[in-house]
């Protein structure tokens, strides 16, 4: 769950230029990397490439352990976000609503990626735990996963998942996008409209988990769930088209 | 007839391997003056029985190995001698608080007129015997709790528990030794451990989990050990400001290996010696019992020691190590050498020399160093004869290097490597031994041979620790 996005915190303050070797350090991509940790990587690589700031992405099975703090990039992302000069095209009422949306975004998407990854028993046994013990050895690769899903476990039961279902889970994260759907409305823009090339990290960290659950989902055939959400896979469609025009197609899916 | 009470010559001598008897568990024997009424010296005689008293929960076929030497006596003296000799057996075994022998006359039908019965009577130690310490360094303090069961099952084999509670760090470990009955020094013994250690000068944060067993058993005049390892290492960094390259090192790894460490030692005492020498070989290979980590490590030491005049000893030492990673992946922060700081290159900073990133040492693959001494007593002897031989004064002349090679090069290249940029220093100071396992040292040094990056510490250095260059 900790990406290494701070690995490039430490190479930069806020008010410096961007360095040129920016690097974010995610897990193995094909073997290793787990739903929550793959959205949060694109949410990243989606808000630093829609701002046009240049970053290496390079594969590492410790990738989770190279943050010394343990946080992960959200903190990141709102930090560098607040300290970020071209913030200052919102005005407080839209940048209180826009945190208030990414943290309903943080909240109920990646609790119900964390839920499902390793709460619900079938995903856990045949995807999260075989994915997360790749990198290492008998038994260390056992103990680890159970550790871990032993970990996120205590963190559902702390705030109040421990005793969902699957379903409600999947109503949670209904309700969510409707949430968003709604807020989108008919725009193609969370924001401002002019600014929304400034200030993507709302449109990019949903991005992020919507894309990769969507993913994930789909393979599952869950498809029934998404079709539910037009209104907001309209919307992604466009961030792609956005991040495409912007970005030369970085971003595939 | 008469009766002859003989008692043990000196209170204890102590060798071996750590044995579990602390000093202060054995009480010192009071030499006692007994009249004789016969004089047995010269007579043949024959040890017709041999009785313990005392026997709790000790085995006794455990015993009759240690005392069968008592029965080949054949005359008094010699049975005064093989006696002294089972009770030193019998308190090595480290399951007796007292041992006290008492050779006595046959009675009885059978006696024979030139008959003797010894007698050992022995007082067990507790079954359950505990500790409680108090430690401070490292910037941390912690508690130590100990359990021992000195005779957990009743052939010597001991189970320990040590506990110890930090401010900072945890660590734990449970190990059961077991002697071969007759032939203690050839002995296994199975552990199971959690250790955390902070490494400041790497900004290095380690927790180890293992299991271990290891045998121990006497070849020729060395002593031979076979241990496999079984860990998983969890790495990470010590704060925020740690360099990237100690981050990238960051997260759990696993190691099995299998390691061999043949030692001689010939010296009279292990920390201050006056004569003998030391020869230290310890190789591992990790990685083909499973695990992460591959690697082959070779380490050796060596220590000469000369006795001078006016009680000066001349001490000569030399380390060296080579670590060889197997397959692609580079060797792991943990198994590389590390040198310097008070113990080894004298004049450095803690493990302060060498690779590093940003002010984090990384450690070398390859090492070497070495090290002369001259020992003398402190100047006009105070405490003669008392507390003062604890101390002694000396002059040192350290050097060394550490380095990563580049394994493709070949050997001429390795040994230009090794030999150019050395770290030297010299100067002089003052040695306390503590008991016989670890020795305080404070030293004025002067470094030179400084590389770019090393850390130094000039002028005086204090250091305390149980294996010295």
């Amino acid at each position: 769950m900790s990406l290494a996005a701070e690995a490039f915190v430490s190479q930069m303050a806020a008010a410096e230029p961007w360095p040129e070797n920016a690097t974010l350090y995610q897990p193995l991509k094909d073997d290793q990397i787990l739903l929550s940790d793959h959205a949060s990587s694109l949410s990243v690589q989606a808000y630093l490439r829609m701002c046009g700031l240049p970053v290496q992405v390079v594969c590492r099975a410790n990738a989770e352990y190279m943050s010394p703090s343990g946080q992960w990039c959200r903190n990141w992302a709102l930090g560098y976000f607040a300290g970020h000069s071209l913030s200052d095209a919102l005005d407080d009422v839209q940048r209180a609503e826009m945190k208030a949306y990414m943290e309903l975004v943080y909240n109920m998407l990646l609790s119900a990626e964390l839920y499902l990854q390793w709460c619900d028993d079938a995903t856990a046994v045949e995807i999260s735990r075989p994915r997360y013990s790749s990198p290492y050895s008998w038994p260390l690769g056992k103990i680890l996963a159970y550790q871990k899903q032993w970990e996120v476990r205590r963190k559902m039961n702390a705030i109040g998942w421990g005793g969902k279902t699957l379903e409600q889970v999947y109503e949670d994260v209904s309700q969510c996008c409707q949430a968003l759907s709604q807020r989108l409305g008919t725009q193609p823009y969370f924001f401002n409209k002019q600014y929304v090339f400034c200030l993507p990290s709302c449109p990019c960290c949903l991005y992020g988990h919507v894309a990769a659950m969507a993913d994930r989902l789909l393979k599952s055939n869950l498809t029934y769930f998404l079709n539910q959400q037009r209104d907001y896979l309209a919307c992604l469609k466009l961030i792609h088209q956005r991040k495409a025009g912007h970005c030369c197609g970085v971003c595939k899916t | 007839m008469g009766t002859v009470h003989a008692r043990s010559l000196d209170p204890l001598p102590m060798h071996g391997p750590e044995l579990g008897v602390q000093a202060d568990d054995i009480e010192a024997p009071e030499i006692e003056q007994q009249p004789r009424q016969e004089v047995l010296e010269n007579k043949d005689v024959v040890v017709q029985r041999v009785h313990i008293d005392g026997l709790g929960r000790t085995k006794e076929d455990l015993l009759s190995y240690e005392i069968a030497e008592v029965f080949r006596a054949k005359n008094l003296i010699d049975v005064m001698r093989r006696s002294h000799e089972a009770r030193q057996k019998l308190l090595r075994l480290g399951i007796f608080r007292k041992v006290e022998v008492v050779i006595d006359t046959s009675r009885g039908e059978d006696a024979l007129p030139n008959g003797l019965d010894v007698t050992f009577e022995v007082t067990e130690l507790r079954r359950l015997t505990g500790s409680y310490n108090t430690m401070v360094g490292n910037n941390e303090g912690s508690m130590v709790l100990g359990l021992k069961l000195p005779n957990a099952l009743g052939r010597a084999e001991k189970l320990t528990f040590q506990f110890s509670y930090g401010t900072k760090e945890t660590s734990y470990g449970l190990s059961f030794f077991k002697p071969q009955p007759g032939n203690f020094e050839r002995n296994v013994s199975v552990n199971a451990y959690k250790v955390t250690g902070q490494f400041p000068w790497s900004s290095l944060r380690e927790t180890d989990r293992g299991v271990s067993t290891e045998l121990s058993f006497p070849l020729w005049k060395t002593n031979q050990t076979l241990k496999w390892e079984g860990v998983w290492r969890e790495l990470g960094s010590l704060g925020q400001t740690a360099s990237f390259a100690i981050r990238e090192e960051s997260g759990h790894s696993l190691k099995s290996s299998l390691s061999h460490a043949m030692v001689i030692d010939t010296r009279n005492s292990s920390i201050l010696p006056r004569k003998g020498g030391l020869l230290k070989i310890h190789q591992e290979l990790a990685g083909y019992t499973g695990g992460d980590a591959s690697f082959l490590k070779e380490d050796f030491e060596i220590q000469l020691n000369k006795s001078l005049i006016w009680d000066s000893v001349l001490s000569g030492s030399l380390w060296g190590g080579l670590l060889l990673p197997i397959g692609d992946k580079p060797t792991c922060i943990a198994d590389r050498f590390y040198l310097g700081g008070p113990t080894s290159i004298r004049g450095f900073s803690m493990y302060s020399m060498g690779p590093q990133s940003e002010g984090d040492y990384l450690g070398g693959e390859a090492y070497w160093a070495g090290g002369l001494h001259l020992y003398t007593p402190l100047p006009f002897r105070p405490g003669r004869g008392g507390f003062g031989d604890l101390f002694r004064t000396h002059f040192f002349l350290n050097a060394g290097n550490l380095c990563n090679l580049n394994y493709g090069e070949g050997p001429r290249a390795h040994l230009k490597k090794l030999a150019e940029c050395i770290r030297w220093s010299y100067g002089l100071g003052i040695v306390l031994r503590l008991g016989n396992i670890a020795r305080l040292e404070l030293n004025y040094c002067i470094p030179m041979g400084v590389q770019s990056g090393d850390r130094i510490c000039d002028g005086f250095q204090f250091g305390a620790g149980i294996r010295f260059l």
